[in-house]
């Protein structure tokens, strides 16, 4: 039984040195930037949460696209690599980012204050606000009038911190489409999510809500990106830059909104 | 590598919350969970048709994810008209999975009393009922106990489940927080050290009743 012990200890302790080794031998990488790493590798990894239709969303196929992911792949054509999306948890998206998981969040990410001490973000891909959704036969007019009423938010967006402001009882969800359901289901008095997110859902699902008042507050959205890379972050700006000037965005933005959205 | 636990301080009130409302899932469900299964556990060895309902139960509700009966109870349930509230699905979801578990413990506990019990008792004049009211089952819940005890703390945890249908329990409570912050250790951390501490006392308090359960059978100066 003894041996069993030390042969037990042994195993543990070699576990907790080589789990010490590896995320040693990261550090030390770090003379290679980010983006030689995924030049290197031929692969451009960017995260969403995959539950925001029609910014990023599964198909009837089961693929994820959407507008992000198309940004995502135009971007990584410009840098001479192939994109290879992936759909997280929203909640996690920065500590995935900021733990290397992924090299980018392309995934309609508000810029703000809070986040750009753990990131750095591009210059905006597009521009929207966070909007009060309401069923049509409701009277809640706008923002003010959210309190005490239950409102539904995904869990860790900007949306429900504003929710928590205006004094809501908040429920908060993985996604804006449970959201919806639930709204549906008569256990919410509304949603606060993005404009053109609600609006795509009312158009996509015949909803029976409206949309209230004005925008609670505008958003400029960004491509979030490590700090230790500044490469990579001037690369993804100089993608963004050309797309937007010889119309290839101009021409993604109107598959999905019959709009430009810059 | 970066950390800094002096975070937590300012959330604390809300995590405590959290693990309440986690105590108060974990002990509501389980005492579902008890009922559910004491039903389930008569019927079972009963020797009607009435065992097959039993054996259906219980092999629907150990076959299938937790995770995925909460689902269908809180966000299928209402394709069929019937809307429960977030914390109403979450203690139905625990009771009926924790029972069909629990329906086991009490078949268990039931059969290892041995026949003879049951038939002294019968021969005294006894009826069915009484004997396993009088008889076999208090005996039987004392064997239970240890397996009980288990499936309370799996409940306990299991509760953590609950976050995804709305629950603002524990986990939940700490992904808002780990998310606002980027603290993802530090809370989760927390939460882990809180449920750690809620498991704990169960146990402790547990142990304490099996040891007053079991006076009887314990041999002088133990």
């Amino acid at each position: 039984m003894r041996k069993y012990n030390v042969l037990f200890l042994v195993t543990l302790i070699l576990l907790v040195a080589t789990g010490c080794g590896v995320s040693k031998s990261n550090s030390e990488a770090s003379t290679t930037t980010t983006l030689d790493r995924i030049k290197a590798d031929g692969k451009l990894t960017y995260a969403m949460s995959g539950q925001y239709p029609p910014f990023n969303f599964f198909n009837e196929q089961n693929e994820l696209t959407g507008f992000d992911v198309e940004i995502g792949q135009e971007i990584a054509k410009r840098i001479n690599v192939n994109p290879a999306p992936i759909a997280t948890e929203w909640d996690g998206l920065i500590a995935g980012l900021t733990t290397s998981k992924f090299d980018l969040i392309l995934g309609s990410m508000a810029i703000t204050d809070e986040r750009l001490e753990k990131v750095n973000f591009s210059t905006p891909y597009y521009r929207s606000g966070a909007q009060v959704i309401v069923p049509s036969d409701s009277n809640i007019s706008g923002g003010t009038d959210l309190k005490d009423k239950t409102v539904g938010v995904v869990l860790g967006t900007t949306f429900e911190t504003k929710a928590r402001e205006l004094g809501a009882t908040v429920k908060t969800y993985k996604g804006d489409p449970d959201a919806f359901n639930d709204m549906a289901n008569g256990r919410l008095d509304a949603v606060i999510t993005d404009k053109i997110v609600g609006l795509n859902a009312i158009k996509q699902h015949n909803y029976p809500y409206k949309l209230v008042g004005d925008l609670l507050y505008a958003e400029k959205m960004g491509i979030a990106i490590r700090k230790d890379s500044p490469q990579l972050l001037a690369a993804v700006n100089t993608a963004l830059a050309e797309m937007l000037d010889d119309g290839t965005y101009q021409k993604i933005s109107e598959k999905y909104f019959s709009a430009d959205i810059r | 590598m970066n950390f800094d636990f002096s975070i937590i301080f300012k959330y604390l009130p809300f995590l405590l919350q959290g693990a309440g409302l986690t105590i108060e899932l974990a002990v509501l469900g389980i005492a579902f969970g008890i009922l559910i299964g004491l039903v389930a556990a008569l019927l079972k060895i009963s020797h009607t048709p009435l065992r097959y309902i039993a054996h259906f139960y219980i092999w629907l509700i150990r076959g299938t994810p937790l995770l995925v009966q909460l689902f269908l109870i809180y966000f299928g349930l209402p394709q069929l008209g019937i809307k429960l509230s977030a914390f109403a699905s979450s203690v139905l979801g625990l009771g009926i999975n924790s029972g069909a578990y629990l329906a086991e413990v009490f078949r268990g506990g039931i059969e290892a009393i041995p026949k003879g019990q049951t038939e002294a008792s019968l021969s005294l004049g006894m009826g069915k009922f009484l004997t396993m009211r009088r008889i076999i089952f208090p005996q039987a819940l004392r064997i239970s106990i240890p397996s009980l005890g288990n499936q309370f703390i799996i409940s306990l945890k299991d509760s953590s489940l609950c976050s995804v249908i709305t629950m603002s329990e524990l986990l939940q409570t700490s992904q808002r927080f780990a998310s606002v912050t980027f603290g993802s250790l530090e809370f989760y951390t927390t939460a882990a050290v809180l449920y750690l501490l809620m498991t704990t006392v169960i146990s402790a308090l547990l142990h304490s009743l099996e040891w007053r359960l079991s006076k009887q059978t314990r041999t002088r100066g133990e």
